[in-house]
């Protein structure tokens, strides 16, 4: 049940159906005992277009990076749920097959330097994925794929180490698009890079995507990067999706509790809209995703939080509008004004 | 040193013109580095000095080794010192003190040499199984160098010349033997490290397949903690074979040139001639510090972070 | 955001043309240079900057904690009209906690792990204070419950692991504040932190330092943590201030082309989803030595021959609506404010 249908009839691109993603935690050291799980991705379906963006927001415990693993089969086990990409379910895909299959759905890391093997030159890095599958080297693909990602041919024949944290961000994007996927999903893309840096590899990846048609799966926990670059934007939180809507629909009417909070809490540079935007402060931590708060995983942190249903019922992730889904049981009532927020408790470590 | 500023500014997307320059691997960062090193450098003259000894200690040597044709100058209590033709004197069984510790020299490489090459080979072969494979091939592996780990070396080297016999090859055997879970434990260790790392993440996200990614990407990120303690490896030996021959263990032939072994004849002279003990003490004492010194430098010099 | 602040009070702080370089095996290093700016009881000021800009080496000099055989400190540091670099370690030692505290950017690492938070806290009580440990315990337990953290003395025994990252840096805080300092330097304080949980950790900044009328000096690289904080900003580029304004001046009609292409490039949460970001091209990498040049002018639109030659020096600015607020300007060719959206 996902909000991105409009118009647009052609088969989505990806198609995730009740996944979840569950890691065992073990006590024990001759025998290891499962104890319980963190329920990293708890249930998430989602569609994504063909050529569109998807942004994936939230905060630690979100289950976001994990999602975009899971989804590329990246050291993640699955533990429920499908993946359908281009209409093949790949959630059980294994060994060989699963390996081609990469060559069509890649990530870019959000750490440049650790993403890339520092004693590969630029030139290796690039081509070895290409050898692995077989793809046509010549003496141009790695000058053509510097070119595309703005850097200088000269660089081929240089390590990582050698460049500046925005350059090296380049390099990943380089060489994740050098096998001509189809998907790209970025994790945390400029959140290690300089504020000077970031808007460079943000244009850069919309310019790609125009370039060579890629779809974006975007992971970000900067509200404002991914409201930027994203066509419609999910905002996750502990494993699961509370909102879905058109980015700025999003922004104009958020209709999930913690959509308005994260929205709220995002810092504006605009001292006019500091002063006087509306506060929305949560109570407490965020919960653990091993031990996750029954019913409505927000109900502990929610300002309108009801006495009925949010403590005992999850709420499903239904449509609201067109194009837009929430999970929240009273998120119509809140909509019109007829729940008041109760005054954020300041104290913190009840839960 | 980055890629050179835009000489224009420009946008997202333009190139910058920069010289077509090879880059400098981290190998090559390594060895720039190592040599500017006042410790590499002077690690390395005493590694070299001992290295070039311990080969032409033939052409380097006045006498012939083991010979004790002046054993009759020698007497219960005093040993001839110093003489013009014997620049450091004799020894208490009346060979040539400098023609002793130059063959000493030979012995402490070849034993040390081989049984570090010993270590490292059988070691990093089981680090590498245990690192590469994991699971169950980890276990097994691991479980093995636990077991030669709990065995204190000395305890092993005797019980490994006791199987083999005494002999310079048992004491090979035997430090080599106790240098393998070192080694074993060093490059597994170093190996799941690396493989924890994303760009391990990153070449599987590729497609690229997984034997690659262990020897192409895991494996050399993971070989310099372990070259350093060959290095190491190779200082600790040097003393051990003293060690053991100090014991008794390895060649019989009391008067054979072995650094350890002259220490054990020195110590019944120690308080008439402590030089006895000296000479040999201070051999083995610089070599070791040699490859120390140079193994430290190495480490340092090698660690990714040092950046120019 | 209207707060008392004294208009011609005393400055409590005053850094002036404060350079700070670092020995190292490979020769000097000047981090900060010609460095100056003041803080005013109960004011709100902002270092801003990216990496290299010397935003925290300035905050590290001002509270004494370089270590002194590595590194050089030039020029004058006044705190309440008492030269700082003046005094010996002891005295300077004894001024931290008590008049003057910084808050770390990365509270798992700036908690002793194997001590509970109870006796950190204490400690600097104790130190400063001269309370006995049952009085400061009383006085800890208070701390937490005024940092927001509910049953502060029954958590008096816990371990920073046992605490979420939101708590451990509430902990900082109160650690901070234990000695009622007048000058609270935080250095990154929310950028470990989820968005969430740095709202309520800014609120409670907002709130603690009014209540008290301490003063504030908030070290970032977020210009929209800035925006709804500080009251002057002082913008940082490669160890040289650049530009400095009061806040509305700054992000209305910032005149620096750094500044302003900081402001142009960031994506805000409220500008429509296909506005494009400008960004500045380069990186803090490619700075030139501001010895004979300008360190920004490699990637400056508004780059003019000079710049690349010759040194700007940090100038007033006419445009000051306030009298007693600075303004200052490093730049030969500034935007134009007309220009500027």
């Amino acid at each position: 049940m996902s909000a991105a249908t409009d118009g647009d009839d052609a088969d989505p691109l990806l198609k995730v159906r009740g996944l979840k993603v569950h890691f065992p935690i073990t006590q024990g050291i001759l025998l290891q005992r499962t104890v319980g799980h963190v329920q990293a991705v708890d249930g998430v379906d989602l569609d994504v277009r063909r050529g569109q963006t998807l942004g994936l927001v939230g905060e630690s415990g979100s289950g976001k990076s994990t999602l975009g693993r899971g989804i590329l089969r990246l050291g993640v086990p699955l533990t429920a749920g499908t993946v359908e990409y281009d209409g093949v379910d790949i959630a059980g895909l294994k060994g060989e097959r699963l390996r081609k299959q990469r060559s069509s759905m890649q990530m870019v890391f959000q750490d440049p330097m650790a993403s890339l093997n520092p004693r590969q030159s630029v030139e290796t890095l690039i081509t070895e994925p290409l050898r692995a599958h077989g793809k046509p080297v010549n003496s141009d693909t790695v000058g053509r794929l510097l070119e595309l990602v703005g850097l200088p041919r000269g660089a081929a024949l240089r390590y990582p180490h050698e460049f500046s944290g925005g350059q090296r961000q380049r390099l990943g994007i380089a060489r994740a698009v050098a096998l001509e996927p189809a998907l790209v999903i970025a994790d945390e893309p400029v959140s290690a890079l300089d504020v000077s840096v970031q808007a460079q590899v943000l244009n850069l990846l919309e310019e790609l995507q125009e370039r060579l048609g890629l779809t974006y799966v975007v992971i970000a926990h900067d509200l404002a990067v991914v409201r930027h670059v994203s066509d419609v934007v999910a905002v996750m939180y502990l494993g699961g999706i509370v909102e879905e809507a058109d980015s700025d629909d999003l922004y104009q009417s958020p209709l999930h509790p913690y959509t308005r909070a994260l929205m709220s809490a995002v810092p504006v540079p605009d001292p006019e809209v500091e002063d006087h935007r509306e506060r929305i402060l949560l109570r407490g931590d965020i919960p653990s995703s091993a031990d996750p708060p029954a019913g409505c995983r927000f109900h502990t942190r929610c300002p309108y939080r009801q006495p009925t249903r949010c403590d005992d019922e999850r709420p499903e992730l239904r449509v609201l509008r067109p194009g837009h889904s929430a999970a929240c049981h009273y998120a119509e009532q809140i909509a019109r004004g007829d729940i008041e927020p109760a005054d954020a408790a300041q104290m913190v470590g009840t839960s | 040193m980055s890629i050179a500023a835009p000489t224009e500014p420009s946008g997202a997307g333009q190139p910058t013109p920069v010289a077509d320059v090879a880059g400098e691997s981290l190998l090559r960062g390594a060895w720039r580095r190592l040599r500017r090193s006042p410790l590499a450098i002077a690690g390395a003259a005493i590694v070299l000095v001992f290295v070039v000894v311990a080969l032409a200690a033939p052409l380097l040597a006045p006498y012939e080794p083991a010979s004790t044709q002046w054993a009759g100058l020698v007497t219960p209590q005093s040993v001839p010192g110093p003489a013009p033709d014997h620049l450091l004197g004799l020894d208490s069984f009346g060979s040539d003190m400098l023609t002793q510790l130059i063959y000493g020299a030979r012995q402490s490489l070849i034993v040390g040499v081989v049984s570090t090459v010993l270590g490292l080979s059988v070691g990093a072969t089981l680090g590498l199984a245990a690192g590469g494979f994991g699971g169950k091939v980890d276990t097994i592996v691991m479980r093995l160098v636990d077991v030669l780990l709990s065995i204190p070396s000395l305890l092993l080297a005797v019980s490994v010349a006791a199987v083999i016999g005494q002999s310079q090859l048992s004491v090979m055997i035997a430090i080599g033997v106790a240098q393998v879970p070192v080694f074993a434990r060093l490059l597994r260790g170093s190996m799941m490290l690396q493989s924890k790392s994303d760009y391990v993440l990153a070449a599987d996200a590729l497609g690229i397949r997984r034997r690659r990614i262990v020897m192409g990407h895991v494996l050399p990120n993971s070989m310099g903690p372990t070259i350093v303690q060959a290095t190491l490896a190779l200082a600790t030996a040097i003393i051990e074979v003293a060690a053991l021959s100090f014991l008794g263990l390895g060649d019989g032939d009391p008067a054979v040139a072995e650094w350890g072994r002259m220490l054990v004849a020195a110590q019944e002279r120690f308080g008439n001639d402590p030089r006895l003990a000296v000479y040999p003490g201070v051999c083995i004492a610089i070599t070791a510090l040699g490859f120390t010194l140079f193994g430290e430098a190495l480490r340092e010099a090698l660690d990714p972070r040092q950046r120019r | 955001m209207t707060r008392p602040v004294g208009v011609r009070s005393e400055p409590l702080l005053e850094v002036e043309d404060l350079a700070v370089v670092f020995h190292g095996s490979r020769g000097d290093v000047e981090a900060v240079s010609e460095v100056s700016f003041s803080v005013r009881p109960g004011e709100h000021v902002a270092l801003v900057g990216e990496s290299g800009s010397g935003k925290s080496v300035t905050a590290l000099a001002v509270m004494g904690l370089l270590p002194p055989r590595s590194t050089t400190v030039r020029g004058s540091i006044r705190y309440d009209g008492d030269e700082l670099l003046d005094l010996d370690a002891r005295s300077r030692r004894d001024l931290r906690g008590a008049e003057m505290a910084m808050i770390f950017q990365d509270p798992m690492t700036s908690l002793n792990p194997v001590v509970p938070i109870g006796v950190q806290i204490g400690e600097v009580l104790q130190r400063h204070k001269g309370l006995r440990k049952t009085e400061a315990r009383e006085v800890s337990g208070d701390l937490l419950g005024r940092v927001g953290i509910s049953d502060g003395k029954r958590r008096l025994k816990e371990y920073p692991h046992q605490l979420s990252g939101g708590m451990r840096q509430r902990v900082l805080i109160a650690i901070a504040l234990a000695c009622e300092p007048r000058l609270l330097i935080a250095d990154e304080p929310t950028t470990a932190l989820d968005v969430t949980i740095q709202a309520q950790i800014l609120e409670l900044l907002r709130e603690l330092v009014s209540g008290t009328g301490t003063a504030l000096v908030m070290i970032t690289h977020d210009l929209g943590v800035v925006a709804g904080l500080c009251d002057e900003v002082h913008v940082m580029y490669s160890g040289r201030v650049v530009e400095s304004a009061p806040r509305r001046s700054l992000f209305g009609e910032p005149r620096h082309p750094y500044t302003g292409g900081l402001l142009g490039s960031i994506p805000r949460l409220d500008s429509a989803r296909g506005e494009p970001l400008t960004p500045i091209p380069g990186s803090p990498n490619d700075a030139l030595p501001w010895t004979h040049s300008c360190a920004f002018a490699p990637r400056c639109g508004n780059r003019v021959d000079k710049c690349t030659v010759q040194t700007p020096a940090l100038r007033g600015s006419e445009h000051a609506s306030r009298p007693g607020d600075e303004q200052a300007l490093r730049c030969f060719n500034p935007l134009d404010t007309r220009e500027a959206s």
